[in-house]
């Protein structure tokens, strides 16, 4: 990687930013860097595209219906003394 | 007395429909604990009958139910917290799943084989300090800002916590997947 192509952004500055970047919450500016870093270097390609599975795999994750009937029951029960 | 009724009546149809998913919020955000979530929602939901004539219907009345559910939450973890509890020394801060794991899954395919149920017990069973942000960034799509200002710390340990968070995740979740022989 050359200096040039992204705008000086190093190994360290890319890490160092990983799930910032991961998360959507870099300036447009380090967001740009850092993609530009990430594309170009061997090393933190890998890594990051790793991250982002694992992120995404959390994100997708499905929380099965719970069942509330009981609940639901108590608290009409308290509203009505509300 | 009618008017209590009717507001009754459209505070259930309006607020108590989000019940499921009130209580799967708080069941993340307890770690799984069933009584404690069942308390959790139902002191929510009492906090916002007693809010309903502020609310404007119209407005996402889901999102206002998760988020008095968050504070709620939140501050009886604060209140929790102010017991000192020991300085854990934090042993996985050293482990890299990502290496661990690069010359046979780069891709992190062991992932998929998981299945949703040992995900979430992985997640249920970090320390409260940990569970919250992840619930909240990664269940709940909250900003690092807004996770600062519902757990009322600094940005830069939103940061912190997250990555000590997602690194001890990996961690339980690459061990369990090396037992059940998914990365062989
Ligand atoms: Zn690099």
């Amino acid at each position: 990687m050359s200096a040039n192509s992204d705008g000086g952004v190093g190994c360290q500055d890319a890490l160092g930013r990983l799930y910032e970047y991961l998360d959507g919450e870099l300036s447009e500016d380090w967001t740009e860097k850092v993609r530009s870093h990430i594309e170009r270097c061997k090393r933190c390609y890998p890594y990051f595209n790793f991250e982002r599975i694992f992120l995404d795999h959390i994100r997708s994750l499905r929380l099965g219906p719970e069942t509330t009937g009981r609940l639901e029951k108590r608290i009409r029960d308290a509203l009505e003394g509300a | 007395m009618t008017r209590d009724r009717d507001k009754r009546e459209q505070f259930e149809s309006e607020a108590l429909v989000h019940i499921d998913a009130l209580f799967g919020l708080a069941l993340r955000l307890t770690g799984g604990d069933t009584a404690r979530s069942e308390d959790l929602v139902q002191d929510s939901l009492l906090k916002a009958f007693r809010a309903w004539d502020d609310f404007r219907l119209g407005t996402n009345c889901r999102a206002w139910l998760m988020t008095i559910l968050r504070n709620t939450f939140i501050n009886e973890f604060r209140s929790a917290q102010r017991r000192p509890t020991p300085v854990e020394y934090d042993e996985v801060a050293d482990r890299s799943v990502f290496a661990e794991v690069s010359a046979v899954d780069p891709e992190g395919h062991f992932f998929d084989r998981l299945i949703d149920k040992e995900v979430i017990a992985a997640i249920d069973g970090l320390p409260d300090e940990f569970r919250v942000p992840i619930v909240l960034s990664d269940l709940e799509g909250l900003s690092y800002q807004e996770i600062a200002e519902v757990m009322e710390i600094p940005v830069g340990t939103v940061k912190s916590r997250l990555f000590r968070a997602r690194k001890r995740l990996q961690v339980k979740l690459l061990d369990y997947a090396l037992e059940m022989g998914y990365l062989s």
